[in-house]
């Protein structure tokens, strides 16, 4: 992104007021149709990831740590 | 000589064309220094050669009327082509004073010189910044950002009354709001919204689209740093929504404080998000969330810790732990329920610490109750203690409640 590195460069002056996230200005008479691609990019959140599959690499070995446990027990 | 007498009276010419028939846009051009424009340039080496520029235009009736306004115009052109950027700043900040005069006068019917007025406020902010650069390089204290807000407070009253100028209100807001937030005094943001959002005579929605784009950004901000996160997430969402789509490095923006908003609700960003636009400081964090993996927030988190306090979602994130916490205890759960279904919702506190070891923390049965508990009491999850049996006992209902968009419990 072309703000980044601009931002680092003027991280050395130590004095400086700063906000590395200052929106971009857009120009006065820009104009845009927002419909599609706005869409698109608002589309693209999960809220049923809460799911009950324990197959993935992590649980097993969650499983197999609490299987090794309750034999020590 | 000659020529650079021919270029002060051609500026003349067109400046006073512009009022005269009312163009916007060729006044803006005339204003704006930072565009560094070769007619701008030029003008302003001759006004260097010349000197005295002030004996043209006071010989002339047409031009005096705009003589307060054209002066100080000229003389921080000339420092501004000098490289002299407080000498510039503090001459364009008289100009601009004594536009703002101008204004109140012409734009009684129409809004026509609004476009001229964006340029000012737009100028004179990023005038000041340099104009800062220039004084902290000498040792001395930068104020002009400072002072470029006060002119801009006033500048928001000339707009923020009745009438077809106070379209123009959110876009000096929005330039306010760079400069509050440049400054660390976010606090000043307060009325200037108020202001915007009690409004009766005049209706959000038709402001420009560029400004309430920039304007839902900055304000979901503040949300954010106030943890009021129903509301950060309707307006980043709506910048997000309406942001031009090929302002790639602003929908960037927007969604570097709309994830750890959505993600404290419980709302997980795509791989797709992530990856378009270049964030993967958030993917282990999603990670974690995904797996209940405590070990990996915590090292993302540590990992990524700069830029998170830089950008002030740091405590947001932090408090993911507990849906982490949540998390993990349902696996827990799930596969203790694949054993012995009928045993399943008894979760021994035991387990819990086991779990936690082998994610390299070290807690005791005491401290595991203690998370547990503040699990119950923040709806995370359902159930109550067997305490002398230090075991969670959970509902057999829905024992763990998504969030579902909604924030945690306080």
């Amino acid at each position: 992104m072309a703000a980044e590195p601009k931002a680092a460069t003027e991280e050395a002056k130590v004095d400086l007021f700063e906000d590395d996230d200052e929106f971009e200005e857009f120009e006065i008479n820009e104009e845009w149709e927002d419909k599609e691609e706005g869409k698109q990019v608002t589309q693209q959140w999960e809220d049923d990831w809460d799911d009950d599959d324990v197959n993935d690499d992590f649980s097993l070995q969650l499983r197999r740590e609490l299987e090794n446990n309750t034999e020590k027990n | 000589m000659e020529e650079a007498y021919r270029r002060i009276t051609e500026y003349l010419n067109r400046f006073s064309d512009a009022v005269s028939s009312q163009d916007g846009a060729s006044l803006s051009s005339l204003l704006s220094l930072s565009s560094n424009h070769p007619f701008l340039l030029s003008l302003a080496d001759s006004l260097i050669l010349f000197q005295d520029a002030s004996r043209v235009f006071k010989q002339s009736e047409r031009f005096s009327q705009y003589s307060e306004i054209i002066t100080h115009l000229f003389r921080s052109l000339q420092n501004y082509r000098l490289g002299n950027l407080v000498d510039a700043y503090q001459a364009f900040e008289k100009s601009a004073n004594a536009f703002i005069q101008e204004f109140r006068n012409w734009e009684s019917a129409s809004a026509w010189a609004l476009e001229a007025l964006y340029v000012l406020a737009y100028e004179i902010r990023v005038l000041a910044e340099r104009a800062d650069r220039e004084l902290t390089s000498n040792g001395k204290a930068p104020e002009k950002l400072k002072a470029a807000g006060s002119f801009l407070m006033k500048v928001f009253g000339v707009l923020a009354g009745k009438g077809p100028k106070r379209v123009g209100a959110l876009y000096v807001t929005c330039q306010l709001f760079k400069v509050y937030f440049k400054l660390g005094t976010v606090h000043l943001c307060r009325s200037v919204i108020r202001s915007i959002e009690t409004a009766r005579i005049f209706d959000f929605e038709e402001f420009p689209k560029r400004d309430k784009v920039t304007y839902m950004y900055y304000t979901g901000r503040l949300e954010v740093f106030n943890e009021n996160f129903p509301s950060a997430d309707h307006k980043l969402s709506y910048a997000l929504m309406h942001c031009n789509p090929r302002r790639e490095a602003n929908i960037r923006m927007i969604l570097k404080y709309l994830i750890p908003v959505k993600l404290s609700m419980g709302i997980l960003p795509k791989d797709w998000l992530l990856e378009k636009y270049n964030l993967v400081e958030y993917r282990d964090v999603v990670q974690a969330l995904k797996r209940g993996d405590l070990r990996l927030l915590r090292h993302a988190l540590q990992e990524h810790e700069d830029r998170f306090l830089r950008s002030g979602v740091y405590l947001v994130l932090e408090k993911l732990e507990l849906q982490v916490y949540q998390r993990l205890v349902k696996k827990i759960y799930i596969i203790q329920k694949q054993k012995d279904p009928t045993k399943a919702h008894q979760v021994k506190l035991e387990v819990i610490v086991k779990a936690l070891k082998w994610l390299e923390m070290d807690m005791d049965v005491d401290e595991v109750e203690c998370i547990m508990a503040i699990l119950i009491y923040k709806n995370l999850v359902k159930g109550y203690f067997a305490h002398k049996s230090k075991v969670v006992v959970l509902s057999k209902q829905d024992p763990f409640p998504k969030l579902n968009g909604k924030p945690i419990e306080s």
